[in-house]
């Protein structure tokens, strides 16, 4: 396993977390907090798929 | 009919139709009851009719419109739903859902979201890739490493679903759970799509070149984390 997959794994796990802080905040009826940390889980989404993708076809 | 005449024709279909089985009986579980309840609006039941029209749109279309119409069927079906459930939250409360079929309930949606994240299951050897398409040779065929990735997946949007239980009030906690789902089906399309990146023809970039291209994503997640840094401190 290369760094760059160590870092996606790290990503989509962090992007759970996040996930999970949003809906704890949602739960406590703080909407501004839930939706900063669900736009750090897409982010970091983004982020994981990135770092992944492949470069030029040979 | 033969089971494996079944499966056999089952496996010629795309993946919204092998999507559609989970996403047929999470439907039947957690929307058309509420929908179809006494003094349910119109709009709850046309959501619920839609859902399945979604569905079945992603069923017939994908042959002919390939991805496009996946990803159409799979967020239409989602959206319908979720119209159905705005329109009727009472469906979703106590007196209607009870906990034995939320867990049905949350395992249909599991299996939907896992089923249309995945490629489609084939059966047999021979496998019509295209002309341009290159062979598979046996280091390309899935392995346990893309198990283990797309379990992963699975297991963090559990993880996902075990949030939220407890939020009061009828119209918050079904935008607990539509923002639940749609995390969980995000985690596990993106585990499923780092799984077959690794296994996609490349030129073997070195970590450098990849973590740039990456750049803009991870300055936002940058950017993101400083400005809650900044929130944190002045609270």
């Amino acid at each position: 396993m290369k760094l760059v997959d160590v870092l996606a794994v790290a990503l989509v796990v962090g992007a759970v977390g996040a996930f999970v802080a949003g809906e704890a905040a949602m739960t406590r009826a703080e909407d501004l907090r839930a939706v900063y940390w669900l736009a750090v889980g897409v982010v970091s989404l983004r982020a994981a798929v990135q770092v992944v993708r492949p470069g030029a076809r040979p | 009919m033969r089971v494996d005449g079944l499966l056999e024709r089952l496996s010629s279909v795309g993946v919204a139709a092998q999507a559609s089985v989970p996403g047929v009986y999470a439907w039947g579980v957690t929307v058309a009851p509420g929908a179809w309840a006494r003094g349910a609006p119109t709009l709850a039941r046309a959501g619920a009719v839609a859902a399945l029209v979604a569905l079945a749109v992603g069923v017939f279309g994908e042959r002919r419109w390939a991805n496009r119409t996946r990803a159409a069927s799979l967020w239409g079906f989602v959206a319908a739903c979720a119209v159905s459930w705005w329109a009727a939250p009472a469906g979703l409360g106590p007196l209607r859902m009870d906990a034995s079929r939320g867990i049905a309930g949350v395992l249909g949606w599991a299996l939907f979201a896992f089923v249309s994240a995945a490629p489609a299951v084939k059966t047999g050897e021979s496998e019509d890739r295209g002309p341009e398409a290159p062979a598979l040779g046996p280091f390309r065929r899935s392995t346990r490493a893309d198990a283990a990735y797309v379990a992963g997946g699975a297991l963090l949007a559990g993880v996902l679903q075990s949030v939220g239980w407890r939020i009061a009030g009828v119209e918050r906690s079904l935008l607990g759970r539509f923002v639940a789902l749609a995390a969980g089906l995000a985690v596990i399309g993106t585990s499923t799509q780092i799984a077959l990146e690794r296994h996609a023809p490349r030129s073997f970039p070195s970590n450098a070149r990849r973590l740039r291209r990456a750049l803009v994503a991870l300055l936002s997640l940058a950017i993101l984390a400083f400005a809650g840094l900044l929130w944190g401190v002045a609270d």
